[in-house]
């Protein structure tokens, strides 16, 4: 199985580029390369062949894959989704830390 | 208390937030108080249950031990979730005086950050402990979004961004304890064969993304910048609770999992020993009060961590007794701070003078918080420092004269900060009379001559003041205290019984 040592090395090598680029839009998208390959070496901590389904009744669990890992990815991926959208909303109403411009949010500035 | 009662302190937060998004004005606002102190009275009445029986453990859900996600507490858990709780408390009641939990969502945030905080400190599962950090995050992104100066929007994207890619690394970290020992439970992992390499880089992995969650240098760049850019109250909360949590979670994963690695001592005594010296010199660079209080905060940070470092029992209970020392002077300078902001609308040091004269009472308490920060007694940094002294004692050579060199060269950092400090801001001519006010495009607010604060802005600061000069006056309990969370940490038998067999 070298594919997957693979994958994630190229998805953490073009995350850790995103996050080293100006910009929030490509730091996000940095940030998802990045937790993809995360996601992938949670997979990998099972066994990463071809298993059955890990249901009671369905088969022997010898031959059941490893459900813990899946559960691991599955909360993992709700959690980046949630900060993602997030990091996007702040791309749009926040200012770089190098420029001037004051973002118009409504309220007093010098508070 | 018994071990089913644990899951109440994650649980009656978490309500509350939902309650509180359902139900706001003054119920929720009524909530946000209750919470914290609730919390605190589940922390002291589990101080007083672990006397008896060191360790309580609940398998949530009641699935088979091994399977369940446990919840755990023992005297190192009951300490923190009280000095948690009452700092939490101080600075929600600072947010209630000026106003700041009136804002639409602050006590559905604060009641879910909590919530996370409690979760962190209680669970015995590595994974969950990613889980409930980012329960604790992000309330925290919210937070910081909506309070502050405008400054917050770029912080605040700084603030995501480091704590999100630093939990990708705890996640990968996670990971790879899973590939290697097969469970991320952490009384099973004590099992582990600590000596086996794959197991030593899977949890280096782990806790260094911890590490960089604390602060440590060279990896704290982030923290004196986005902190000071967000309210005084959201500030005190965070020094309390984010980088306490991941001070504790190394405490935890590095005694009871890795055994504490002694070949690994010198590097962290260099880390944590640099960490101190940064932090207590880095303040001078700053213009602002809770710019330079950041500083400091992450000089606490290395402090905290010589205590592992050094690794005896009495190295651990000192970095613990020194935790619960800057969890409390650091929120009442915060807080203090806070009420300058509220009163005088500035704590750059250019926009204020003269407040010796002009608030008595703030003057005491930030010079005793100071002298409590900088180790000078009646406070209860003195014994934090000591206690330190004392533990560093027991080692040799070279590790030796690098804890005590740090110590004392830290320290003398720490009161050069705080004196430039007080000069700045409580001494020089009354405000009105500055010649020179300001410069740059954040020019301070003229301030009328007549302005005051109102006394009791800073009762949640004089508050937690008052806390720490009682552990100067009767530092017994808590040094007890601590010395047994040592032994809990070192003698990991009673945890592992206790999470396997209930």
């Amino acid at each position: 199985m070298t594919v997957l040592p693979i994958s994630i090395g190229i998805l953490v090598a073009g995350g850790v580029y995103l996050l080293c680029q100006p910009g929030m839009v490509r730091i996000v998208f940095g940030i998802t390369l990045l937790s993809h390959g995360a996601n992938l070496v949670l997979l990998a901590s099972g066994v990463s062949a071809w298993r059955g389904e890990p249901l009671t009744g369905t088969g022997d669990p010898a031959d059941a894959a490893d459900p813990l890992p899946m559960a691991f990815v599955l909360t993992a991926i709700v959690i980046t989704l949630a900060v993602t959208i997030f990091m996007l909303a702040l791309a749009m109403i926040g200012h770089d830390d190098d420029t001037l411009h004051m973002p118009d949010t409504g309220e007093d500035h010098r508070a | 208390m018994t071990g089913s009662l644990l899951p109440l302190l994650v649980v009656v937060p978490l309500l509350g937030a939902a309650l509180g998004a359902l139900v706001p004005g003054g119920i929720a606002r009524a909530m946000v108080v209750l919470s914290p102190v609730l919390t605190t009275a589940g922390g002291v009445a589990l101080l007083v249950t672990h006397r008896d029986t060191p360790v309580l453990a609940h398998e949530v859900g009641g699935f088979i031990p091994g399977i369940a996600i446990p919840l755990v507490s023992d005297t190192f858990t009951a300490v923190m979730l009280t000095v948690t709780g009452l700092t939490t408390t101080a600075c929600i009641v600072f947010a209630l005086i000026t106003g700041e939990a009136r804002l639409r969502y602050f006590p559905t945030l604060v009641m879910m950050l909590s919530a996370g905080v409690n979760g962190a400190l209680m669970t015995g599962d590595l994974f969950n402990l990613f889980v409930f950090i980012e329960v604790m995050l992000l309330p925290s992104y919210a937070l910081i979004a909506m309070t502050g100066t405008w400054r917050r929007l770029g912080v605040g994207r700084l603030f995501v961004v480091i704590n999100l890619v630093t939990s990708t690394i705890l996640l990968v970290g996670i990971g790879l304890v899973y590939g290697v020992a097969g469970s991320v439970n952490m009384a099973v992992l004590t099992d582990m064969d600590a000596d086996d390499p794959r197991f030593r880089l899977a949890v280096g992995v782990l806790l260094l993304a911890l590490t960089v969650k604390a602060g440590v240098v060279p990896m704290h760049g982030w923290l004196p910048r986005a902190y000071p850019a967000t309210s005084a109250t959201v500030m005190a909360l965070f020094s309390a609770l984010h980088t306490k949590v991941a001070i504790y979670a190394v405490f935890r994963i590095h005694q009871t999992v890795l055994d504490g690695a002694a070949e690994w001592m010198t590097l962290l005594l260099v880390l944590f020993t640099l960490t101190m010296l940064v932090g207590a010199y880095g303040s001078l660079g700053e213009r602002m009060i809770r710019r330079s209080l950041a500083w400091q905060m992450i000089a606490g940070v290395g402090y905290i961590l010589v205590g592992v470092g050094i690794g005896t029992e009495l190295g651990l209970a000192a970095g613990l007794f020194y935790m619960v020392h800057h969890i409390l002077v650091m929120g009442s300078l915060l807080l203090s701070s806070g009420a300058i902001e509220h009163a005088y609308r500035t704590n750059q040091f250019v926009g204020l003078a003269g407040l010796m004269r002009r608030e008595p009472v703030l003057a005491v308490i930030m010079a005793l918080g100071m002298m409590s920060l900088i180790g000078f007694p009646p406070s209860s940094g003195f014994f934090g420092k000591v206690s330190l002294a004392r533990a560093a004692a027991d080692l040799d050579g070279f590790q030796l004269w690098l804890v005590f060199g740090a110590l004392t060269v830290a320290s003398i950092g720490t009161l050069l900060a705080m004196s430039r400090l007080w000069a700045d801001v409580f001494w020089g001519p009354p405000m009105e009379e500055m010649p020179s006010r300001g410069r740059g495009r954040t020019e301070p607010p003229v301030v009328p001559e007549d302005t005051r604060m109102r006394l009791r802005t800073l009762v949640p600061a004089g508050a937690l003041l008052l806390v720490s000069l009682a552990i100067f006056v009767v530092p017994g309990p808590l040094g007890e205290w601590c010395l047994q969370a040592a032994d809990g940490l070192l003698d990991v038998t009673a945890y592992v019984e206790s999470v396997t067999t209930s």
